[in-house]
């Protein structure tokens, strides 16, 4: 057991270093549904399956093509005539024995047709190459479901990615540039204590010049307030007249010239960040507004009741301040400073915790759930990350294609540059119009093209008026997609392939913030745009 | 059939004639092959020096366990001929520097891709590239971000047309003496496995320099240090493994020389510890009597343990490493190698109980191993996100469509202008560069009373210059010949300073390298003022400086491979895979703003800036979130 947990580290190590052990656990306790194992389905796969989700299950109801095994590197010339999800499911295991594959040699209209809730088992459900009908139907299903969908497509040389998911929530969105909380503004009973432990004018040269920059800063802002109305330095001008202050503060030798204090060169510079205002920032003060904030029932998922429980001691304890998040930066001090300040936040973030988990239990209790049905350390993550709480909500399927709710505003603006990526949606959406008058797509017989071209026009013009959108399509880009055939190159495939994975890892580990909701790539100017639809 | 798509027929037709060459078979390079075979691809040359590890197996799919060990070319090769039986594809398990792939070698190929992890290699084809007049596909990952672009004699820049600041090392005086960051700690630890177990390296010395230039030498301090370090009676200066050796590794004995009697000894040098914090010597007996509890929670390698914790681990690793001594027999050494759990158990308690003795904070192993290995995070998507690029531009390229060529930046997520591919056109080429210039030159500063023929070689030719085997003869009229690639010939001058041949303010030298077809006139200025522990400077090389504030720092990224990064690698075998030069630039560059516009050229620059200041960033955002967002390790600082 510790062996094999010693080797999954060494095997994972570089991921590791990204998404951390929980989120390894999560996605080795995900059961990814793929539907088609096309390249692009392959691709994504692979990419799920090497960084090791727990599960996947395979859904294709086609036989194994040459074409197949021409772009698809998981599928030979042996398995033609086979069925291409056992076929690519057997390759597909190969790359790592921890994951485990299933494969339903079916196609998804059929389940849908006899048991729709074959698909409410899956962590995500990511559908390949799929026609209108299916995804729009899937689409349903999986929304009342409350399932994430990714739709994925390669067609020519263009890729796109529809995300829907009702709710996403992250706890940890790893932000960069993140401030720290060092409530210096405002600081609290402990660190005041602490803070006044040093007496920096009666102090030997070496500890004064290990004296870390917060506790130098919180000096010297005692002493701002003292002389400036207990105002916080606000303005430029304000801000340089308080580093002028520190800088008065290092140490001189018998001649009068300034000692090297590296310490309080860091206060000097860090005076900007650290003196940032503490509150509540706009994301997470959504968040407590919510609506699943407000209304906590036995159903609602723990990120919810947590986000309550935070809320009340916002409200309460906190004084309008969220818990403390226990972390300071490194810092030039000796270990033994540094390690005291360190635990006068830790402790600080600790207590706060603990104070949020009294308001969490006291909210189970209420809605009649066991308190042990959320965490400790879940309590603690989240409130190390209150800050960076994010929610992520798309739009259905049925509201993009609704002609009433359809983002008509966003397609009209985009396509007021007409090579926008936005004219390739309309290009996709026209030829799956193509596909339902035709039952194929436009071009993929070479005799055909030429009149393929004036009927796929007529799908665009349809398209466009049905939505009342007075724009301009390039007749460039209706050849185009004449041209593509609906092939699906490998190399376009393979690029899809590694971000659908990426976002796939993502909704799973709910780490990093997933795009929302329409990506897509043009492989010809390597260019990629992201839009609410 | 499967790529009719997008491509002119010729082009489809001339891919199964097409020659290419991929340079190294990791986490790119597994990609690559795959997606090259399956575009219609058929002659296909893959080299790569490096064996399988573990620690691949998260993304290289090409490898599996049963694997570990073998040759990465070797089995990419295998692998991909199960897949796709028709293609024909040479492995070569062997270093790209080799001599034996010359410019000759280079033309056989319509096309190069690279795929490498460190920037000797990349200088280096990208000179043999210019030499054959063959397109380069450049590329590189880390973590979630990634790069693309494509390199064309006198069309596009060169890999090396941006001067790239020197790699960042560390003053032997500071890792031997005065450490101020964890950093300097580790490699100390580093140097101290191979010292004790495995090649020595006189530069890689641990013991306290008496020479450091800020210990003024007095004879009264002399006999002072000459007491403290015999105070022990057995301990004389003779070489670490000797001593080591004498003692049969006895793990206490060594103990207590490096974390006591060494750190003694250091304190007599009292003129250094006169603003700095003194060290605190440890003592193996008396740590034993403090009782001490552990820091940290979760994964066992993400604890830090305490002074005790890691004498404890420092004597367990030491046994075990010298019973691997000894099995291997009379004379053998050992190789330090990240992902070999006693020599990196060694490192992190070695590292931490220095951090201790310096009064710093300790590190996790894991966060030991992130910096001592130079490790960047690497995952399947993002190479295959960036394998997938690179094919894109190569059909291009093969087109000579070098006007709708790209160098693409991948994004970690979509930025404020929902990008996540930001693509830009190619700069043309810096008519500057010191290495695609039609006559190459460049301006070296350094003091020629102080400089030793081979610290030219090593440290100004090899390493800065990315020249694999220079001959260097002076323009002094005579064509003295100062250095010879042919081995003996000129040795002699190794340990002679250049002011022995006459060599003074202005002189200039004629750097050849043969291999690379290469020629770089060097005009010397004689400085005696260079800075503390400078060798020598390049006149007009960027400054190697972390950005003006106003650029805000997640937008500027670069890493260029962890081998590239911070200190000296002393694993011989290969860090990582594949990683370069990484842009994650929120602003979308169009051609023409970065040609006009100085302010996004020297934007650029400080990209190229960045790279080194890896490890130093690295320490702090380890500290700040354990172990979850390390893929901006490479922010700068």
């Amino acid at each position: 057991m510790t062996d094999n947990k010693t080797s999954k580290e060494q095997k994972y190590d570089r991921q590791l270093r990204l998404w951390g052990d929980h989120g390894q656990e999560t996605l080795e306790n995900a059961h990814v549904c793929l539907i088609n194992a096309t390249a692009t389905g392959t691709e994504i796969l692979k990419n799920l399956v090497l960084p090791g989700i727990g599960v996947f299950t395979l859904v294709d109801g086609h036989k194994v093509s040459g074409e197949d095994v021409g772009n698809n590197f998981f599928l030979t010339s042996s398995s033609i005539g086979k069925n291409r999800a056992q076929a690519a499911t057997e390759l597909l295991q190969e790359l790592n024995s921890d994951v485990s594959g299933n494969f339903v040699e079916e196609s998804p209209d059929k389940l849908l047709d006899n048991s729709p809730e074959f698909f409410h088992r899956f962590s995500l459900v990511i559908g390949v190459q799929l026609p209108e009908s299916t995804y729009l139907r899937l689409g349903s299903v999986l929304w009342e479901a409350g399932v994430p969908f990714l739709i994925c497509r390669t067609y020519g040389l263009i890729g796109y990615m529809r995300l829907i998911v009702k709710e996403h929530t992250v706890v940890e969105s790893h932000p960069d540039n993140a401030l720290e909380d060092l409530r210096l503004d405002q600081p609290f009973t402990e660190l005041k204590h602490h803070v006044e432990s040093y007496d920096l004018d009666n102090m030997e040269k070496k500890d004064h010049s290990h004296t870390p920059w917060i506790i130098v800063v919180a000096k010297y802002l005692e002493k701002w307030y003292s002389e400036h109305n207990s105002q916080l330095p606000k303005n430029y001008k304000e801000k340089e007249a308080f580093r002028k202050l520190i800088r008065e503060g290092i140490l001189t030798n018998e001649n009068g010239t300034p000692e090297d204090e590296e310490n309080f060169e860091e206060a000097i510079k860090n005076v900007n960040t650290a003196l940032n205002p503490t509150k509540v920032p706009s994301a997470t003060e959504d968040i407590f507004n919510a609506e699943q904030c407000e209304n906590i029932t036995s159903q609602s998922p723990s990120f919810w009741v947590i986000a309550h429980g935070v809320r009340d001691f916002v409200r309460n304890e906190g004084n309008g301040k969220l818990p403390v998040r226990g972390t300071i930066p490194d810092m030039i001090a000796d270990s033994d400073k540094f390690i005291k300040l360190q635990n006068v936040y830790r402790d600080k973030a600790m207590k706060d915790a603990a104070v949020v988990s009294k308001h969490v239990e006291a909210l189970l209790q209420s809605v009649g759930k066991p308190p042990e049905s959320t965490s400790e350390q879940e309590i603690k993550l989240f409130c190390k990350n209150a800050a960076f709480l994010r929610v992520v909500r798309c739009r259905s399927l049925a509201e993009e294609y609704s002609a009433d709710t359809f983002n008509k505003d966003e397609i009209t603006s985009c396509m007021d540059s007409t090579d926008s990526e936005m004219v390739l949606y309309l290009m996709l959406r026209s030829v799956d119009r193509f596909y339902q008058q035709h039952s194929r797509y436009p071009g993929v017989y070479n005799y055909q093209v030429e009149e393929d071209i004036n009927k796929l026009k007529l799908c665009v013009n349809s398209l466009l008026q049905e939505y009342s959108l007075n724009v301009n399509v390039k007749d460039d880009y209706i050849h185009e997609f004449c041209r593509y055939g609906a092939a699906e190159p490998h190399t376009v495939a393979a690029f899809l392939g590694g971000s659908a994975a990426q976002e796939a890892i993502k909704i799973i580990t709910h780490q990093f913030v997933p795009f929302n909701n329409t990506f897509l790539y043009n492989a010809m100017s390597q260019t990629s745009a992201t839009f609410q639809l | 059939m499967h790529l009719r798509v997008g491509l002119r027929k010729e082009l489809a037709d001339s891919l199964s004639s097409c020659r290419v060459l991929v340079v190294g078979a990791g986490g790119i390079g597994c990609e690559l092959l795959k997606n090259l075979v399956l575009t219609g691809f058929k002659n296909i040359e893959v080299i790569d020096l490096d064996t399988i590890d573990v620690s691949n197996l998260n993304r290289q799919f090409l490898f599996q366990k049963k694997h570990v060990g073998k040759s990465k070319a070797q089995v990419a090769k295998e692998s991909v001929l199960r897949f796709c039986p028709s293609a024909n594809i040479t492995a070569y398990h062997d270093s790209i520097m080799n001599p034996d792939y010359n410019v000759e070698f280079f033309r056989n190929f319509q096309l190069v891709m690279n795929a490498l992890d460190n920037r000797a290699a990349r200088n280096h084809v990208n000179r043999m590239c210019l030499a054959a007049d063959i397109p380069l596909i450049e590329s590189g990952t880390a973590g979630y971000l990634g790069q693309v672009t494509v390199i064309k004699k006198g069309q596009t820049e060169c890999y090396e047309c941006q001067p790239k600041p020197t790699q960042k090392t560390f003053p032997g005086c500071t890792i031997r003496n005065t450490p101020s960051e964890p950093i300097h700690c580790i490699v100390w630890a580093k140097y101290l496995f191979n010292q004790l177990f495995g090649e020595e390296d006189a530069d890689q010395e641990v013991s306290p320099d008496t020479a450091d230039p800020e210990v003024a030498w007095n004879p009264a301090d002399a006999a002072a240090r000459a007491t403290a370090s015999n105070k022990d009676g057995d301990i004389k200066r003779v070489s670490t493994k000797e001593w080591a050796r004498s003692t049969g590794y006895d793990p206490v004995k060594l103990f207590n020389k490096l974390f006591k009697d060494d750190i003694m000894y250091l304190l007599t040098m009292d003129k250094l510890w006169k603003k700095r914090k003194a060290p605190l010597p440890l003592d193996w007996t008396e740590i034993h009597q403090l009782g001490e509890e552990a820091f940290g929670t979760g994964l066992k390698d993400q604890q830090v343990l305490g002074v005790q914790g890691y004498a404890q681990l420092f004597h367990r690793s030491v046994e075990t490493l010298r019973s691997q001594l000894i099995e291997k027999g009379e004379g053998a050494e050992l190789v330090w190698d990240k992902d070999d759990p006693p020599a990196m158990d060694f490192v992190t308690a070695a590292a931490n109980l220095r951090m201790n003795v310096f009064s710093m904070n300790m590190k996790s192993r894991f966060d030991v191993k992130s910096m001592a290995g130079n490790i960047i995070p690497a995952i399947a998507t993002t190479n295959a996100v960036i394998a997938g690029l690179i094919v894109l531009e190569a059909l291009k390229t093969l087109n000579s469509d070098f006007d709708q060529c790209r160098t693409i930046f991948l994004n970690k997520q979509p930025n404020p202008r929902k990008k996540l591919l930001v693509p830009c056109a190619l700069d043309p080429p810096n008519p500057n560069c010191y290495v695609c210039a039609s006559k190459p030159e460049v301006t070296v500063k350094l003091n020629v009373h102080k400089t030793i023929v081979q610290a030219l070689q090593d440290k100004i030719l090899k390493e800065k210059f990315g020249m694999v085997a220079p001959d260097v003869q002076i323009e002094d009229g005579k064509g003295t010949i100062l250095i010879s690639s042919e081995e003996g010939e000129t040795e002699a001058n190794n340990n002679k300073f250049l002011s022995d041949f006459g060599i003074r303010n202005g002189s200039r030298l004629q750097a050849d390298d043969f291999l690379q077809d290469y020629t770089l006139l060097v005009n010397l200025i004689h400085s005696e003022e260079l800075e503390k522990d400078v060798e020598f400077e390049v006149v007009g090389d960027a400054p190697d400086k972390a950005p003006a504030p106003s650029v805000p720092e997640e937008g500027k990224n670069i890493a260029n491979g962890n081998k590239d990064s911070a200190q000296p690698s002393t694993s011989s075998k290969a860090a990582e895979d594949d990683d370069v030069l990484i842009v994650d630039s929120d602003e979308e560059p169009s051609s023409s703003t970065m040609e006009a516009s100085p302010e996004s050229s020297n934007r650029k620059r400080k990209h190229h800036d960045a790279d080194t200041d890896a490890t130093a960033s690295k320490r702090k955002r380890l500290d700040q979130q354990p172990a979850d967002d390390d893929e901006d390790i490479i922010a700068l600082d």
